[in-house]
């Protein structure tokens, strides 16, 4: 009887310990992808002062992964990336005007877009949060998940600027 | 005591110092102004005879003081700009303060009885000004109960004429949203992408010197002109010699040039002298006028400026 339990207590924290390392994994392959750009920012609206609503699209194999990492890639998406869309105010270019920004500053990104770094300060997701049935794509082993998120892009701009990122408008003068 | 006094002291000698060693570059003053378009579509505009041909100029008093919508838009561009570390200065403010400050000219007298003295192009200058223009244009487009709204801000060099920056496009049409709140989406919809071609404009002003344009021209009473020889070399040709030593990587064009004038464009000067203080058009062509004061040329002759960006030397006489 007790080694039943022995054998079945250990089978369970095997799994547990597997299913976190999976996702600890996915995790890492989702940076992978912000890294590399394989994203997808879609605007919503800028009408809002102070903040831009987009659209994420992000992939992984798990649905959860690609929420969370939505917030990580709008944010990286507005400093590096920009976006565009057919409606007013839709075509937004990067916060960063220079193009090797993120080498240049390599340090001082890893930490902000690490886990639960100050990246999160400036994004929260819209709503409920919930994903609409035509925003969960399955492309293939992985899915494609669309999330609506706001951006603090004001704040973003003034905490880069003062960390000394990127140049403020009256820089110099 | 005696040791807080010498340390607020040093405190006031660093910052001098930090500011010396880091100087900061002449800042541009902004002004937003309603374009002659929108003027003219919606009645802002004054005609006079101009030596029998009539001519309409915009009426910026009366836009001001009769349309709230182009109140609100530019008061939300005013405060999106101050927020970015660039108060501009009020078109409307402006015209006041020229009112005001004509009438307590023309009030003003010393005890002796003088008064202020102010020539023709004293009073030609009298008018609002900046250095860059933020021209503004909207127009309502309506299909059926639908509406929206097309929003063109333009940057205008005073100096130089040219466009440095813009943002431009039409908003999503509307059946229920009122016409201060299209204005007001478009604004916000817009500052952004005219914030980043304006700040593209003063990374190119930092890395290549400002433009700038001068004019040379000469006083009727000086009996040489600008193709008198100096040193086997025609002046025009001297001017231009000293303008490709000190501007910046030797830019600039010469547009028009006669016996009487030369009208320079282009000219990029560096935003600050050999001592590290920050020079703008006047401070540039100070150099000029002190190299065409000196032999072999010792030519009396006059400076005047306007703004940044733009001087005149007029050779010959004071």
């Amino acid at each position: 009887m007790k080694t039943i339990l022995l054998k079945t207590n250990l089978l369970f924290l095997m799994i547990i310990g597997f299913s976190v390392a999976l996702n600890a994994q996915a995790k890492k392959k989702a940076d992978k992808a912000t890294a590399e750009w394989r994203y997808e920012v879609e605007c919503v609206s800028t009408g809002a002062s102070g903040s831009y609503l987009v659209k994420v699209w992000s992939y992984s194999k798990k649905p959860d992964v690609a929420i969370n990492q939505a917030k990580k890639n709008a944010v990286h998406g507005i400093i590096f990336k920009g976006f565009t869309g057919s409606g007013a105010g839709c075509t937004q270019k990067p916060l960063a005007n220079d193009p090797s920004l993120e080498q240049q500053k390599e340090e001082f990104f890893s930490d902000f877009f690490a886990d639960g770094g100050k990246y999160m300060k400036f994004v929260s997701v819209s709503g409920d949060g919930s994903i609409a049935a035509e925003d969960r794509i399955k492309v293939g082993k992985e899915y494609k998940i669309g999330v609506v998120v706001s951006v603090s892009k004001d704040e973003l701009r003034k905490d880069l600027e003062a960390a000394g990122i990127i140049k403020s408008l009256n820089s110099g003068f | 005591m005696k040791i807080k006094i010498n340390t607020t002291l040093l405190a006031a000698f660093m910052l001098l110092c930090v500011s010396s060693a880091f100087p900061q570059a002449k800042k541009p003053t902004i002004m937003i102004l309603p374009s002659d378009v929108w003027c003219n579509t919606n009645g802002y505009m004054i005609e006079f005879d101009n030596q029998g041909t009539k001519v309409k100029v915009p009426d910026y008093k009366k836009a001001f003081q009769e349309n709230a919508d182009l109140l609100l838009v530019i008061s939300k561009i005013n405060g999106l700009m101050a927020d970015r570390g660039f108060p501009l200065k009020n078109a409307e403010s402006v015209l006041k303060s020229l009112a005001n400050e004509s009438a307590e000219d023309a009030m003003l007298t010393s005890k002796g009885g003088a008064g202020v003295v102010e020539s023709p192009i004293d009073k030609l200058k009298k008018s609002a000004k900046a250095d860059i223009i933020m021209q503004l244009t909207w127009t309502v487009n309506t299909t059926g109960p639908k509406k929206s709204i097309t929003f063109n801000l333009q940057g205008l060099d005073s100096y130089t004429d040219k466009q440095i920056a813009t943002a431009a496009g039409t908003g999503a049409p509307s059946f229920s949203a009122e016409l201060p709140v299209l204005l007001e989406e478009a604004v916000l919809a817009h500052l952004d992408l005219f914030n980043n071609t304006l700040q593209a404009h003063f990374t190119d002003m930092f890395d290549n010197g400002r433009e700038i344009t001068i004019r040379i021209k000469k006083f009727d009473s000086w009996e040489n002109d600008l193709e008198t020889d100096y040193e086997g070399k025609e002046l025009s040709a001297q001017i231009e010699d000293w303008l490709a030593k000190n501007t910046v990587k030797g830019r600039f064009s010469t547009t028009d040039a006669t016996d009487n004038m030369m009208y320079i464009e282009q000219v990029r000067i560096p935003l600050y002298d050999e001592t590290g203080k920050a020079i703008d058009a006047r401070g540039f062509c100070k150099g000029l006028q002190t190299y065409l004061k000196n032999p072999p040329y010792s030519i009396v002759n006059k400076l005047m400026m306007k703004g940044l960006g733009q001087a005149t030397i007029v050779l010959g006489d004071k």
